[in-house]
C-alpha cells in the first residue's frame, strides 16, 4: 500500500513536470531560417491596445538574424515576403498565396506607385486577368472587384511583382510564414514595432483633453501611420474634437462671464444636450442650473475658442471627404467617424461624397446610413442631392434618401415625399415613406396618410399596421 | 463533555434572561425565527426596548443594525427616523455605552455587511467617533483591520480611513503614507488607494517614490507593480500638483506605466499634459529589417 502512494505521488509529479515542458516548449520557437529564437508576448501585453507579435529570444551570433544587426526583445508585428511574377501562373498563385492569409497584398506595376488591395471577404476576386511571359501585362479587369475601383490600374500595365505583408498573432502565424517566404526568397523582411499601447493612449487622451494643438499630430497620424490600430484610435479622437469644437457658443456663454455654473434655460437645448452627452456639462433642470464638470469642462472652457478656429480653419473636411469611401479605406470604423465629423461640420460641399457613398452597393449598410444623416444634418441644401437619389438609386438608397428626408423636412420635401408614397408599390419603401411623413406631422401630410389609410383598408399588410400604429400615437401625443 | 458546556450555557442563558430587557429579547428572537417579516417586527421590539431602557446598547446596536426605511411609507416620521444618520447614531450610541466591544464589531463586523445602508451607518458612527474623543482608539482598531490577514478587513478599513480622512486628511494621511511600508502587499494596496480617495497633495511626494522603486536595483526594494498601477491613478485622483509628476512618468520611455499616466492625465484636462502627449507621438515606432537568408 505504501509502494502504491509513492507511485501514484511520482505520477502526479512526472505528470506536472509533463506539463511545465510542454507548455515551455511551447511558447518559443526556433527559427532555423533566420537563427534566433523568438517567444510569445507577454500574457499582459497580448492583445491589449491591438499589440500583436512575437518577441525575439536569442539570436545565435553571426547567423542571419544577427547580421541583419536585430536585437532580442524586439516585437516582430508583421512578415513581409515577395513573389516575383514571370507568367500567367505565378500572378494566379502569388495572389492566391498572399490573399488567403489576410485578404490584403499589395500590387507592383511599373512605374506606378505601390497599390495595396484589398478584398471584403475571404475568396472574393480581385479582378484582374494576366497575360504575358517574362512580361506580365494586365489582360483584363472585371467590373465591380477592387481592382476595377482603383482609378490606377489599366489594361496594359506591366506587374512587377507582389508583396505580402502578413500582420503576426501567433507563433503559429510567424512559423508558417516565415517557411513558406523562404522557400521563394533569398531574403525576408521584417517589421517591428515598438509597442503602440503609448501612443494609442496619447492619441485618445489627446481627443479628450481637446487642445487645438492636437488636431495637425491627429491628421498627420490618420493620413500617413501605418498602424491601424493607431489610425483608428486618431480618426475617433478627431471626432471628439469636432464635436468638442461645435459646442464653442456654450463655452464662450460661460466664458464670457467667467462662471462655472449658468442658469440651464439661457443656453441652446441642443448644445446643452450634447454637452452632457460629452461629460462635459452637469444640468439640472429642476434647479434650473447648468455646471460645467470638474476638473475637464472646466478647464475646456478656456481652450474651447482656439480649438474652435482650429477646427474651422483646419482642413477637416477635406480630410473627412477623403475617407468616407471604402475605395480609399478599407477600415469601415474610420469610415463612419469621418462620416460623424461631416455630420458634424456639415459643409455643402461634403454633399456629392456623402451622396456617393450612400449609393454605393459594396458599402455595408451602416455606413451607407451615416451617410444619410449626416446629409440630413446639413439639412435644406441637401434636399436635391437626395431626392436624386431616391429617384435614381436602388432600394436600400431609396430608404436612406427617403428617411434622411423626413429629418429635414420642410414643404418640398414633404410634396415629394406625399408623391413618392402615393406612387412606389414597394412595400419596404412605403413603411419608411409613411414613417418619414409622419414625423414632418403638418396638416397635408396627415391627409396624405388618412388616404393612404383608406387604400390600404382591406389590407392586413405591415404598412396598414403601422398606419393605425401612426395614428394611434397621434391621438394620444406623449407628453 | 459536550453535556458538560451545554449545561454551562444554559445555565447562563437563564441568568441572562433574567436581566435583560423583555422586548430586547424578544427582537432577538424574532430575528432568529423564520416568521413572516421578521425584521420589522423586531425593530419594534428593539425601539420598545430602547423607551424601557435607554442606555441599552445592545438595543441601539441592533436597531442600527435593522432599521430600514423599506418599513415605512416615505417621509413620515418613522422614515426619517430609520435614515443612514439616525442609524449612525443608533451605533454611537451603543459605542458610548461599550467602548471597546462596539468599536471592535462596527470595525470588524458591521462594515462587512452586505446591506450598503448598514455599512453608510456604520461609516456614520465610525466618523462622529472620530470627531467625539474616540479618535485614538478608533486608529488603532483600524490600523488593525488594515494591517489584517483578510482582505475584507483591510478593504473595509481603506474605505473607512479614506472617508474620514477626506474631512481630516492632517491625521489620516502620514498614517497612511507609514503604511506604504508594510510587509503586507494588500495592505499597502490599499493605503496607496486610501491616498487617492482623499486626494490630498500631502501624499504626492511618498507616492512618486513607490512608483518610482520599480526601476531600484534591488529587486527587494521595488514595488510589486499593481501598487505602483494604483499609485499612478491615485496620482490621477489627487490631480493639481500631481500633474508634473504624472508627466514625468509618461516621459520616461523604461516605464511600465506610461499608460496609465497618460490615461490619469487625460481626465484630469490639465493643459500641461497636451505637449507631452504630442511630444509620444513623435517617437519613432517601427523599423523594417531586411534578414539575407543562409541558403
Amino acid at each position: 500500500m505504501f509502494s502504491q502512494l509513492i507511485f501514484r505521488r511520482a505520477l502526479t509529479v512526472l505528470t506536472l513536470i509533463t506539463v511545465v515542458l510542454a507548455t515551455g516548449c511551447d511558447n518559443r520557437y526556433y527559427d532555423e531560417h533566420m537563427q534566433m529564437e523568438v517567444k510569445r508576448l507577454d500574457s499582459d501585453l497580448d492583445n491589449r491596445w491591438s499589440t500583436s507579435g512575437v518577441v525575439i529570444n536569442s539570436i545565435t551570433s553571426n547567423g542571419p538574424a544577427d547580421k541583419a544587426q536585430l536585437s532580442t526583445g524586439e516585437l516582430i508585428s508583421y512578415i513581409i515576403g515577395e513573389y516575383t511574377i514571370q507568367n500567367a501562373q505565378d500572378y494566379t498563385r502569388a495572389v492566391k498565396k498572399a490573399m488567403k492569409h489576410d485578404s490584403n497584398m499589395l500590387l507592383y506595376i511599373k512605374g506606378k506607385e505601390p497599390l495595396r488591395i484589398a478584398t471584403r471577404k475571404l475568396g472574393d476576386k480581385v479582378g484582374l486577368q494576366v497575360e504575358g511571359n517574362g512580361t506580365v501585362r494586365i489582360k483584363q479587369i472585371t467590373p465591380g472587384t477592387p481592382a476595377a475601383n482603383s482609378d490606377d490600374i489599366q489594361i496594359g500595365d506591366v506587374i512587377e511583382k507582389i508583396v505580402d505583408e502578413r500582420k503576426i498573432f501567433s507563433l503559429k502565424d510567424y512559423k508558417k510564414s516565415v517557411n513558406e517566404f523562404a522557400k521563394m526568397n533569398t531574403s525576408i523582411t521584417l517589421r517591428t514595432t515598438e509597442l503602440i499601447g503609448v501612443k494609442i493612449a496619447s492619441v485618445t487622451a489627446l481627443g479628450n483633453l481637446g487642445d487645438a494643438r492636437a488636431v495637425d499630430a491627429l491628421i498627420e497620424i490618420l493620413q500617413n501611420n501605418r498602424e491601424l490600430a493607431l489610425r483608428k484610435a486618431a480618426a475617433r479622437s478627431l471626432e471628439r474634437l469636432v464635436a468638442l469644437s461645435e459646442l464653442n457658443p456654450l463655452f464662450q456663454k460661460f466664458q464670457a462671464e467667467d462662471v462655472n455654473q449658468l442658469p440651464a434655460d439661457t443656453l441652446d437645448v441642443r448644445h446643452r444636450e450634447s454637452a452632457e452627452i460629452l461629460g462635459l456639462l452637469f444640468v439640472d433642470l429642476k434647479a434650473n442650473t447648468a455646471t460645467l464638470e470638474a476638473p475637464f469642462g472646466i478647464q475646456f472652457r478656456h481652450r474651447s475658442a482656439s480649438l474652435h478656429q482650429k477646427v474651422s480653419a483646419g482642413p477637416l473636411v477635406e480630410l473627412a471627404e477623403k475617407y468616407i469611401h471604402l475605395d480609399t479605406e478599407p477600415e469601415q470604423e474610420i469610415r463612419r467617424a469621418c462620416l460623424s465629423m461631416l455630420g458634424t461640420l456639415k459643409p455643402v460641399s461634403s454633399i456629392e461624397p456623402l451622396v456617393k457613398v450612400l449609393r454605393d452597393q459594396n458599402e455595408i449598410p451602416g455606413i451607407r446610413f451615416q451617410a444619410g444623416l449626416a446629409l440630413s444634418l446639413i439639412g435644406e441644401p441637401a434636399i436635391d442631392a437626395l431626392i436624386a437619389a431616391f429617384n435614381e438609386a436602388d432600394t436600400a438608397a431609396k430608404d436612406i434618401a427617403a428617411s434622411a428626408l423626413g429629418r429635414i423636412g420642410g414643404i418640398q420635401t414633404r410634396d415629394f415625399l406625399i408623391n413618392a408614397l402615393e406612387t412606389t408599390e414597394d412595400p419596404a419603401i412605403q413603411l419608411t415613406l409613411v414613417d418619414a411623413i409622419a414625423k414632418i406631422g403638418d396638416e397635408p401630410s396627415l391627409s396624405a396618410l388618412e388616404r393612404q389609410r383608406d387604400r390600404f383598408q382591406e389590407d392586413d399588410s405591415a404598412i396598414r399596421i403601422f398606419l393605425d400604429e401612426v395614428f394611434s400615437s397621434m391621438t394620444t401625443p406623449a407628453q | 463533555m459536550k453535556k458538560f458546556f451545554l449545561l454551562i450555557g444554559l445555565a447562563f442563558f437563564i441568568i441572562g434572561c433574567g436581566n435583560q430587557n423583555e422586548h430586547l429579547a424578544k427582537g432577538k428572537e424574532l430575528i432568529k425565527s423564520d416568521k413572516r417579516r421578521k425584521e420589522e417586527r423586531a425593530v419594534r421590539e428593539f425601539k420598545l426596548a430602547i423607551e424601557q431602557e435607554q442606555d441599552n446598547a445592545e438595543a441601539h446596536y441592533l436597531l442600527g443594525f435593522y432599521n430600514s426605511q423599506a418599513f415605512y411609507e416615505a417621509n413620515q416620521p418613522e422614515w426619517h427616523q430609520a435614515s443612514i444618520a439616525q442609524r449612525g447614531q443608533h451605533f454611537y450610541k451603543a459605542y458610548q455605552q461599550k467602548s471597546r466591544e462596539y468599536l471592535e464589531i462596527l470595525v470588524f463586523d458591521t462594515l462587512r455587511d452586505d446591506d450598503v445602508n448598514v455599512q453608510n451607518a456604520a461609516l456614520e458612527a465610525l466618523t462622529l467617533i472620530s470627531q467625539k474623543g474616540g479618535r485614538k482608539q478608533l486608529i488603532k482598531q483600524l490600523q488593525k483591520a488594515i494591517k489584517s490577514k483578510d482582505n475584507r478587513d483591510r478593504h473595509d478599513a481603506h474605505w473607512v480611513m479614506a472617508n474620514i480622512g477626506k474631512t481630516n486628511p492632517s491625521t489620516m494621511v502620514p498614517l497612511l503614507i507609514d503604511l506604504l511600508n508594510h510587509k503586507q502587499m494588500g495592505t499597502r494596496l490599499n493605503a496607496v488607494k486610501a491616498l487617492g480617495e482623499i486626494g490630498s497633495e500631502a501624499a504626492i511626494p511618498a507616492l512618486a517614490e513607490l512608483i518610482e522603486s520599480g526601476s531600484a536595483r534591488r529587486e527587494a526594494d521595488r514595488e510589486v507593480p499593481e501598487v505602483r498601477q494604483l499609485a499612478v491613478a491615485a496620482l490621477g485622483k489627487i490631480g493639481g500638483r500631481a500633474v508634473p509628476e504624472l508627466v514625468k512618468i509618461t516621459q520616461n520611455k523604461g516605464s511600465s506605466l506610461r499608460v496609465d499616466a497618460i490615461r490619469a492625465l487625460s481626465t484630469l484636462g490639465d493643459e500641461k499634459a497636451v505637449q507631452p502627449l504630442l511630444d509620444a507621438l513623435k517617437e519613432k515606432s517601427s523599423r523594417e529589417v531586411v534578414v539575407k537568408l543562409a541558403n
